[in-house]
């Protein structure tokens, strides 16, 4: 449609996860019009985010390390280890500081749709750290949809003749929310889920 | 329920058509074949589903040379009136509003107003293959519940997980993972059998007294579940046990309920399967009534009836049968192509010409029969 560089720009833009053909366009035009010192600033940070980030080899979340800011940190618990599918999921229930203890992230969850199997997830790492670090829980906390069960099942079978102990979040009812727009599996699995007072 | 009023912009070859004062009861749309009269109660039918249940693509929908098709109508339930605006682009997902605010789920909408349509199209639950069967089994359990449609969708995705797992298997030792996707097939297909069992039950006695009436001879409607027993979920993993060896095989799930099926026969001398063309028909037909009454049952208040060309393939007597028994049945909208199908206790008569709707005078309460006394309505300024 565009001539040269700013169809190159596009092009590597609608690339990008979430970024439709008109969104790039809007982005493609912003960043030309930007001053220049803009567009460097983004570009460096492309740059020094691919040279400088690396995966944790501890927990599989991004560092600027070896180690991840967590797995550095002593003063966790290291007896919890919080299993996650993204590095996104851990830093929101970070920022919830509701996890004492440690993170792993499994890098994904099972899907043979998107040709993802248990092998192309970290979870022989999982397997290896709970035996080697004495973890006594694992809360999995993989997202509640059906690659997520499907992930948490695998995982918690795999842990089991570990015999530690395996938990998973709840699911059911939004804080804050309302009864009457749950849909009805939210609700079933509430009720499943329900406690006594 | 009952539509009170639905207008069309550029829906198929309705550039615009706006019926006001729709009444309760029997509507009838009359015109030549191509005129517009399926396009018009695919219309309505799609303000209740928000989708067509003629095509899965909205593009045939867009009138030719407009960029999107627009439906709007009211709808008068027990709980209030629903005022719903349908904005149809020829590519993309449409945009519903209801009461003026947007809604983000379909079936935010389907729990709110109940429709139940029947086409040409439905023949194929009786002649076609167990997959029209099992589409209609879904239609019925979302059409009675609504908020059940994530138990449809959730056995597809788990259905179609396990295949693809089974399918890109290399061969050795068995699928890594596939205790899982067993699981995960056995919680959701066990929901779903259980969903269609309870919807079959409750259709089929009504879809049979329809049909027994129309014909005078009853319908055998059964429903045969890949998978049964008491524990479903104990019967369906000890199937997938049995058939274990199989599945590695062929490389496919063979057990759930993507292998249902309805059993249909009609039960003249024992049952039999569907002699003629005519009989076929009036059971899809039937099925069709059958939901509504069983809809009406689970809600306490009448879904409406879209009927598109129910006549055709019925013979006099048949004819005449359905037609008296869309009395009394709340809002039923029915084509027809010939005028000789026009019941006599028809409340409104709508004639369909070139995307055009004509609304007939009545006389003494009843209609008029010249298309010449009547007074047209819903017309568009300037198109005439």
């Amino acid at each position: 449609m565009y001539e040269g560089p700013i169809q190159d720009l596009i092009d590597e833009l609608s690339r990008l996860p979430g970024i439709g053909p008109k969104s790039a366009q809007r982005l493609a035009f912003h960043l030309v019009k930007a001053p220049a010192e803009e567009a460097k600033r983004l570009a460096e940070a492309i740059l020094q985010a691919k040279e400088r980030i690396f995966f944790c080899k501890e927990c599989g979340n991004v560092a600027e390390g070896d180690l991840c800011r967590i797995c550095r940190d002593e003063s966790r618990d290291r007896t919890v280890l919080c299993v996650v599918e993204e590095p996104k999921d851990a830093a929101t229930i970070e920022r919830a500081g509701v996890v004492r203890g440690r993170y792993h992230v499994l890098g994904g969850a099972i899907s043979p749709l998107d040709g993802i199997g248990p092998d192309d997830l970290r979870v022989q790492e999982l397997l290896e750290r709970v035996e080697r670090e004495g973890v006594s829980e694992v809360i999995i906390a993989t997202n509640p949809n059906l690659e997520g069960n499907a992930t948490a099942m695998y995982v918690a079978a795999l842990l089991k003749p570990v015999g530690v102990k395996v938990t998973r979040l709840a699911s059911g009812l939004p804080v804050g929310g309302d009864l009457e727009y749950a849909d009805e599996v939210t609700l079933s699995q509430a009720l499943e889920g329900r406690r006594e007072m | 329920m009952r539509v009170l009023w639905v207008e069309l912009r550029d829906f198929r070859n309705h550039a615009q058509t706006r019926l006001e004062a729709v009444p309760e009861g029997l509507v009838v749309a009359v015109g030549p074949n191509g005129e517009g009269k399926s396009n018009l109660l695919e219309g309505i039918a799609y303000l209740f589903l928000v989708a067509s249940p003629r095509t899965s693509t909205s593009e045939p929908l867009v009138r030719r040379g407009a960029e999107a098709a627009y439906a709007r109508g009211e709808i008068e339930a027990a709980a209030g009136r629903v005022l719903v605006e349908i904005e149809i682009p020829a590519r993309g997902a449409s945009r519903v509003q209801v009461n003026r605010s947007p809604v983000r789920r379909k079936r935010d909408l389907r729990r709110q107003v109940r429709a139940v349509f029947f086409g040409p199209d439905d023949l194929d639950v009786v002649r076609g293959d167990p997959a029209q069967r099992r589409r209609f089994l879904d239609e019925a359990v979302t059409s009675l519940w609504p908020l059940k449609e994530s138990a449809v969708t959730a056995y597809d995705k788990a259905l179609r997980q396990r295949n693809r797992l089974l399918k890109d298997w290399d061969g050795r030792g068995t699928p890594a993972g596939l205790e899982v996707w067993d699981e995960e097939l056995v919680r959701t297909g066990s929901l779903l059998t259980a969903l269609r069992a309870d919807a079959v039950s409750r259709v089929a006695p009504a879809a049979e007294q329809e049909f027994r009436r129309l014909s005078g001879y009853g319908l055998e409607c059964e429903y045969r579940p890949s998978v049964a027993g008491e524990d479903l979920a104990g019967a369906f993993r000890a199937r997938l046990a049995e058939r274990r060896a199989d599945e590695l095989a062929r490389r496919t799930s063979l057990v759930g309920p993507h292998r249902d099926d309805l059993a249909l026969a009609v039960r003249e001398l024992g049952a039999r399967a569907f002699a003629s063309h005519g009989e076929a028909w009036g059971a899809a037909l039937c099925l069709r009534l059958g939901l509504a009454e069983a809809i009406r049952a689970e809600l306490g208040e009448r879904p409406v009836l879209v009927l598109d060309d129910p006549f055709s393939a019925l013979d006099p007597r048949r004819q005449a049968e359905v037609a008296r028994g869309l009395s009394g049945r709340g809002q039923v909208v029915v084509s027809v192509a010939d005028e000789a199908h026009v019941p006599e206790h028809a409340d409104a008569v709508w004639d369909v010409s070139a995307g055009r709707v004509t609304v007939r005078a009545r006389t003494d309460g009843r209609r008029a029969s010249g298309v010449e006394s009547g007074v047209e309505q819903g017309r568009t300024p300037g198109e005439a």
